[in-house]
């Protein structure tokens, strides 16, 4: 639907925005992204489990078992202080591109 | 539903995780596969489309597992743990040995990490280890080189040198006709060959040049098995009176001379003037007897005309298979003692005796070279001491972390290995660093050792002394890391942890330390005792009066050849000529001639005395003999001591007279005057000679050897076509030399002057061997001085450390800085006197071995000793006193307040 490359360049910022409340697991996140944006975007299991270990290693999230009554186990990812602080950056940044973006398109 | 874990495992390998992380991804993938299948159920799927669509989820698994080691980078192993892991879960480890294995490559790791974090302690200890095997491999290569290696030529054992024993002299060389006898009569050698020094004058495009080399018989090239490397061998053609004119050249020579042209072989030269061709060329790698050989001649002995009383052959064999050293022995005994008593008027009570080439070869300097390795080794006792010690005190400071490694479950075993992998890892870098420092020593080792060491230029370092390099260090590695190894089984560790971390030091490791540093101390003594006996010899001989002065003095070989002067005097004329021009020289004092220079070869004559009764045959006495030139005495300052020196006036027409020295008089006319007596030198003529004059006596064999009876003839009537000049300059004799040589070119353009040195450096040189072994050992006692010191510093340094607390305490209720000096020297010095009595006993014990490498100093020689525990004190109170003036300064508030 999307062009892929543009895909790539949102998702992290998508899956921090989504952990920022609360601590959520990877099926959820990607449930989540679905539902959010009306069915317009998704990501696979393939892309966005990677992308979930790569921002545990650079140490913006950090995942948990976690034993809920009557549910499985489950790995919670929750957002650290350092990923809090980029994601604020990344939203900043997001919203000047597209007000850039737009104002050049709305002056063609 | 089916299991979706065992589904993601089947499919998902995501290399080099450990094994905890892919189990916790194949977890995580495979729960939420599951939501999926879920998730379809719950909105109406049948089970086998909710599966479909779970597994469908991912298709290229290959892609994921890459996409998923890349981003999960941090749980990526190094290969090194890999290899841990590997060997932790493979079917060695329930043998054992995987494990130890598996321990041993991360302790590795973990021990690397731990020195890099105490530079302090590391650079102490690879400097140390590095100083030891340094010196071991230089020393080893040294030994291997010259001692150990087989001879160049094929099947070396075989070959052996066969000497004659003369009745007084000793082992001596071998007379001609002797050496036709026992060629032609022996059972026990395959062949027999002979061969005597020989140097020529070779006139090239480059003026006049002496070269040395050897006259030998036929049969040398197939005794030593050795073939040319271009042309040929000599043939027994070659080998007989008036057989051709031919030379074989070496390598070198041939190189230098020649180019390197091997059409030379074929092509004639002019030897000493006459033309003479070139039959062959030896490969690069050939010498015989010496390196320096430049050329082969044929012998050409005559058999049937050969003398049994002049003895100047060497004679080298080989053995007949199976024939071992001490049955050739026997037989050439046997048949020289009956050639001697066949021949008793020549040869009476002669014998003769078989030695191996190698032993030969290498045989005088072999005690040096053993008691240099013997010292080594003592250097390296002393680097295991000192690095144990260092390790010891590391570990105590360790024994907490040791004692919760134990408390968290670790085995005694596990954290002997660990400590042993610190002392391996210590002891590889430290003698990778050693091997470089011996590697770098090895050029001014040979250097040093040039010219009285033979086989030096064998030396090198190769894969045999890398491989001993490397065995030294493991061996040393286990050595010293025993200790803390030892102590790391005894770390109990409810002990440890009470103190409240405070580390301890159990009077066990305190006894270990003291002990190992006592040991230290007092192996530094024994070499450091040795070294002083050595270099004291050596003063000494530097010191002793040889009875001549070669201050100022050139020394130069000049060579008549036959073929031009052919008869004695044409040779007076000429030397006359070349003294006289010589003397007009304005920087010359004076110049002499001498067929036999001092340090430089023996040669001795028999004699008797006309008005007592003849010697029995074999029985004659024999003295040092000097064919001179009337100002001989003067340029080397020899002192006339009674009568009168040689003149111009004696000469071959007037009356036959002599000199004899000091040492000749007082042998031969106790209490009497010897000048006006007559005396009959043996020197072929027979001529009764009167003595003219006594003068003082001369060390001519070397410095070492005391003055033997001596006499002197006046060279007008016995000249030799070979002779040393001797000038003495008004200054610097090289200055000379220019000048020396114009004369010389001047009276015979076609005459080198050859072996041109001042006298000075000629007796230098001849104490080269002892210079060579007293200053190597002199660097290991040095070392060792130096080691002692460290360990002494390090072991006080840490008891300072240990007792700070302690000191604290003491001033604070009073004592004075003075008073913990005291206290803190006196501890560390009361361990270096155990050392210095204990090291000064085992030299005394010791020092009998290097007993015949002293010179006028008894192995006892309390001096030595004296000098030595001095030495050792002092430097042992420097290293006691540093740490001691840091613990005088201690606050005691400061100190009392750090626990």
């Amino acid at each position: 639907m999307f062009n892929p490359e543009l895909k790539k360049g949102s998702i992290e910022m998508l899956v921090l925005s989504l952990v920022e409340a609360r601590p959520r697991h990877g099926y959820d996140i990607g449930k989540l992204i679905e539902a959010r944006s009306g069915g317009r975007l998704t990501f696979a299991l393939p892309t966005l489990y990677p992308t979930l270990l790569r921002l545990e290693s650079r140490g913006w999230l950090k995942g948990r078992w976690v034993e809920k009554p009557g549910e499985r186990d489950r790995c919670f990812y929750r957002l650290t202080a350092q990923g809090r602080r980029i994601l604020a950056d990344r939203r900043e940044e997001w919203r000047t591109y597209v007000a850039a973006v737009n104002d050049v398109l709305g002056q063609t | 539903m089916r299991d979706w874990q065992a589904f993601v495992r089947a499919r998902l390998h995501v290399p080099d995780l450990t094994p905890a992380r892919e189990a916790r991804i194949i977890r995580e993938v495979a729960s939420q596969l599951e939501d999926f299948y879920r998730d379809a159920i719950a909105r109406g799927a049948t089970e086998p489309e909710a599966d479909a669509h779970a597994g469908g989820q991912i298709t290229d698994w290959a892609r994921l597992a890459r996409d998923v080691r890349r981003a999960d980078w941090p749980h990526v192993q190094p290969r090194v743990d890999r290899v841990v892991t590997a060997l932790e879960a493979g079917p060695a480890a329930k043998r054992g040995g995987g494990l130890v294995a598996a321990y041993l490559v991360r302790d590795v790791r973990y021990t690397i990490r731990q020195l890099l974090r105490a530079p302090g302690f590391t650079t102490v200890a690879l400097v140390t280890l590095a100083l030891g095997i340094g010196a071991t491999t230089a020393v080893f290569s040294v030994v291997d080189g010259v001692l150990l290696r087989p001879l160049p030529y094929p099947e070396p054992d075989a070959l052996v040198r066969v000497h004659e024993v003369l009745p007084q002299l000793g082992l001596f060389s071998v007379a001609p006709a002797n050496f036709f006898d026992w060629r032609s009569q022996n059972t026990v050698f395959d062949r027999l060959a002979a061969y005597t020094s020989d140097s020529e004058t070779l006139v090239g495009e480059d003026g006049p040049e002496r070269i040395q080399g050897m006259q030998v018989s036929w049969d040398l090239f197939p005794t030593l098995r050795a073939a040319p490397a271009i042309g040929t061998v000599f043939t027994q053609e070659d080998d007989r009176p008036g057989g051709n004119r031919v030379v074989i050249l070496s390598h070198g020579l041939w190189l230098r001379r020649f180019g390197g042209n091997p059409e030379v072989v074929g092509a004639s030269v002019t030897l000493s003037g006459a033309p003479t061709t070139i039959v062959g060329v030896m490969p690069a790698d050939f010498y015989f007897p010496v390196r320096s050989t430049e050329f082969w001649r044929p012998l050409a002995l005559d058999p049937a005309n050969a003398t049994r009383g002049g003895h100047f052959l060497g004679v080298v064999a080989r053995m007949k298979p199976r024939v071992t050293v001490q049955q050739a022995e026997v037989n050439m005994r046997t048949l020289a003692e009956r050639l001697a008593r066949q021949y008793p008027a020549d040869s009476a009570g002669e014998s003769a005796r078989v030695v191996a080439l190698q032993e030969q070869v290498v045989g005088a300097i072999r005690p040096a070279l053993l008691m240099l390795f013997a010292a080594v080794g003592v250097v390296v006792l002393i680097v295991c001491a000192n690095v144990a010690n260092l390790l010891l005190v590391r570990a105590s400071v360790r024994e907490k972390e040791m004692a919760i490694r134990a408390a968290l479950g670790a085995s005694q075993r596990r954290l002997v290995v660990q400590v042993l992998s610190e002392s391996l890892v210590l002891a590889l870098v430290g003698g990778g660093l050693g091997v470089l420092l011996g590697y770098l020593a090895i050029g001014p080792i040979k250097t040093l050792s040039a010219g009285s060491v033979p086989r030096v230029a064998d030396v090198g370092l190769d894969g045999r002394v890398l491989a001993f390099a490397a065995v030294a260090s493991m061996l040393t590695g286990l050595l010293f890391g025993l200790a803390p190894a030892w102590q790391a089984t005894r770390t109990g560790v409810s002990a440890v942890l009470k103190q409240g971390g405070r580390s301890s030091s159990t009077s066990g490791s305190r006894w270990v330390r003291s002990g190992l540093l006592v040991a230290e101390v007092a192996l530094s003594i024994v070499l450091l005792t040795g070294a002083t006996l050595l270099l004291r010899s050596f003063a000494k001989v530097t010191t002793v009066d040889p009875g001549f002065s070669s201050d100022r003095v050139l020394a130069f070989q000049v060579s008549l050849p036959d073929v031009a002067y052919t008869k004695d005097p044409q040779r007076l004329a000429f030397f006359d000529a070349l003294l006289t021009g010589l003397e007009s020289q304005a920087g010359i004092e004076s110049a002499g001639l001498v067929q036999t220079l001092p340090m430089r070869g023996d040669y001795r004559l028999s004699f008797g005395f006309p008005s007592r009764p003849p010697y029995q045959p074999g029985q004659e006495p024999s003295a040092y003999y000097r064919s001179i030139s009337p100002h001989y005495f003067e340029a080397l300052s020899i002192p006339v001591v009674r009568g009168r020196a040689f003149t111009p006036q004696d000469s071959a027409s007037s009356q036959p007279v002599s000199i004899v020295d000091a040492a000749f008089a007082r042998t031969y006319f106790p209490g009497e005057n010897p000048v006006g007596q007559q005396l009959r030198i043996d020197s072929g003529s027979g001529k009764v000679t009167t003595i003219v004059g006594v003068v003082g006596d001369v060390r001519y064999t070397g410095l070492d050897v005391t003055a033997g009876p001596t006499m002197y003839a006046p060279y007008g009537q016995d000249v030799f076509s070979t002779t040393w000049v001797v000038v003495r300059s008004k200054g610097a004799p090289a200055a000379e030399s220019g000048t020396a040589r114009e004369v010389l070119h001047h009276l015979d353009a076609s005459l080198p002057a050859y072996s041109m040195s001042p006298l000075a450096t000629i007796v230098s040189d001849s104490v080269g061997q002892r210079r060579f072994s007293m200053l190597l050992l002199s660097v290991f006692a040095l070392v060792a001085l130096f080691l002692a010191a460290v360990g002494l510093y390090g072991v006080v340094a840490y008891s300072v450390s240990l007792r700070t607390r302690e000191i604290g305490l003491r001033m604070a209720i009073g004592a004075r800085p003075g008073d913990v000096l005291g206290m803190v020297v006196g501890g560390g010095m009361k361990l270096a006197l155990a050392g210095v009595v204990l090291g000064s006993s085992a030299a005394v014990l010791l020092s009998r071995l290097v007993q015949t490498m002293l010179f006028d100093v008894s192995p006892s020689d309390p001096a030595s000793y004296a000098l030595t525990a001095a030495t050792l004190l002092v430097v042992a109170a420097v290293a006691c006193y540093v740490p001691a003036h840091r613990a005088m300064r201690v606050d005691p508030m400061v100190a009392l307040q750090t626990e």
